[in-house]
């Protein structure tokens, strides 16, 4: 799944929410069609079109490590402080590659299989590896990363998580469309939610951490109750689209949720979702994006134009 | 007339044809052949995703009446990797129509088989169209059954334009499939009115 939508990724452009105000043009090492930016805005994953990854300091555009097309990596995740770059192999390998000053990397083998995608703990302290049709993995980052629990599905593995702001909680959704309630002390399951007939791409907890928000093929978010595992409600479907991605932003009251075609003709759209009102608004674009991430609260997109890459704040 | 090799081989034991350079009896002989013969290379796996859907209809007819591209029929046998039918298996199939949509508010082109004693199933669809995003049409399978490990793969066809007419060569061209195997060759059948297109696809579960 995020194969086939990182080769379509294309985020718009925010201009109804209010002025981008560009931040900081970047010199990138390749033309690229997909980036992946930390939450601090310092750094960049270049997804070159030769298929080698490249890690970039922002806005310097100074190469920081460089990943061979024949390397296979796969899966990024970065920590929310930005301090960790988690970095997924096609063998099942996982790195961990300080963001900042010259500590050495952290590599282990996690998995026979290919990893998809990986989740750090709101503290960076853990780590959630999803290898492909595989139970996915929680690792204790040290140097040398302990397992410290598994999330078994039905069958198939891993696609999204989320763990409670109080680090209490962590929620799983898999292959088999269940969600996954565990304890994070036990790693025991403590409720599911087997209402979706479809898979959920997405899950975040909101900021007070009573509701979790989940979207994925079914077109809508849809709101549980982090206590009970029940769904509360639904906001209206974006038809023939399916949820990517869920993140909130500094208000803790409205979250930005990229949505993609499901036919894979039309570029992917956002949609800004005041939560309390279930209504939203259209995230239109002058001009096709390449990345976007929250940075200090604040709805961050970048746009790629050959070798320059324009960063810009959604006000 | 047709012989098992159990019986050739004890034909050949009787008529000098075979110097059992062995010290195991014939029987045991017959049988460690009979073994290999039936056992089974589990079905290569291939990823799920995307567009599961549970719940899906049990049935074995997937083509509407009306639905415009090559008609299709695909058929096979639930085994595991001793070569036994499984019989309680749960076979769900999905894939796109013809023009690589997959159908997410509905069930079409979803189904639910359930083999049966004989281990066989079969479907009538039609051959998917590509996916934007994936490189080659596809099945994907998702099969199940008591005491055996869920099997998650897709089956190609071997006439897809992406191929070139060389699976062989040309099957690492979509990066998601992950064995020659799962590309299967296509019989064209029936009448130059009513063509169809039939593939076999076998399914061989590893037990638990």
């Amino acid at each position: 799944m995020r194969q086939i939508v990182a080769t379509a990724f294309l985020l718009l452009c925010v201009s109804t929410m209010g002025a981008s105000n560009p931040i900081a043009k970047v010199q990138l090492p390749c033309e690229s069609r997909y980036q992946e930016l930390s939450p601090t805005g310092t750094q960049l994953v270049v997804h070159c079109k030769d298929r080698s990854m490249r890690v970039v300091n922002v806005p310097e555009g100074t190469e920081r490590r460089v990943f061979a097309a024949e390397q296979h990596a796969n899966a990024f995740a970065y920590s929310l402080d930005g301090s960790w770059l988690a970095v997924g192999f096609e063998d099942g390998t996982v790195e961990l590659v300080p963001s900042r000053g010259t500590a050495s990397s952290i590599r282990w083998k996690a998995s026979s299989r290919r990893i998809d995608m990986m989740y750090f703990f709101p503290d960076a302290k853990a780590l959630v590896v999803g290898p492909v049709d595989n139970p996915g993995q929680v690792w204790e980052i040290a140097s040398t990363p302990t397992l410290r629990g598994t999330l078994p599905f039905e069958f198939g593995g891993l696609i999204a998580c989320a763990v409670s702001p109080d680090g209490k909680l962590l929620v799983a959704a898999g292959d088999d469309t269940v969600l996954r309630w565990y304890d994070t002390a036990t790693w025991k399951q403590t409720r599911e939610n087997s209402d979706f007939l479809l898979e959920t791409f997405a899950l975040a907890f909101t900021p007070d951490g009573k509701h979790v928000l989940a979207g994925g093929a079914d077109a809508r978010i849809t709101v549980l109750d982090a206590a009970t595992a029940k769904q509360l409600r639904q906001f209206p479907p974006e038809a023939g689209s399916s949820v990517f991605s869920i993140d909130f932003l500094g208000d803790r009251q409205s979250a930005a949720a990229v949505y993609f075609d499901d036919a894979g003709e039309k570029p992917p759209h956002g949609l800004l979702w005041d939560i309390a009102s279930a209504k939203s608004t259209a995230l239109k674009s002058d001009a096709p994006l390449t990345c976007g991430t929250v940075v200090g609260g604040k709805l961050w997109v970048c746009s790629a134009d050959g070798k320059t890459l324009t960063m810009s704040q959604c006000e | 007339m047709h012989f098992t090799r159990r019986e050739l081989l004890e034909r050949c034991a009787v008529f000098g044809a075979v110097t059992l350079a062995t010290s195991l009896p014939l029987s045991a002989l017959a049988t460690a052949w009979d073994e290999a013969e039936t056992k089974r290379q589990a079905t290569p796996f291939c990823e799920l995703g995307p567009f599961y859907k549970r719940k899906a209809p049990n049935t074995s007819m997937l083509r509407a009446p009306g639905d415009s591209g090559m008609p299709l029929a695909v058929s096979g046998v639930v085994y595991n990797t001793r070569g036994e039918i499984v019989p309680d298996a749960k076979v769900e199939i999905w894939q796109t129509d013809k023009d690589g949509h997959y159908d997410v508010e509905g069930y079409r082109y979803r189904a639910v088989l359930e083999p049966g004693a004989k281990g066989s199933y079969a479907v009538e669809s039609v051959m998917p169209g590509h996916y934007p995003g994936r490189v080659c049409q596809h099945v994907h399978y998702l099969t199940t059954a008591p005491g055996h490990k869920p099997l998650i793969t897709q089956l190609y066809f071997a006439t897809d334009p992406v191929f070139e007419g060389d699976p062989d060569k040309n099957f690492h061209r979509d990066p998601l499939i992950t064995s020659r195997e799962l590309v299967r060759p296509v019989m064209i059948k029936g009448d130059p009115n009513q063509i169809i297109a039939a593939v076999n696809f076998d399914l061989v579960m590893e037990t638990l």
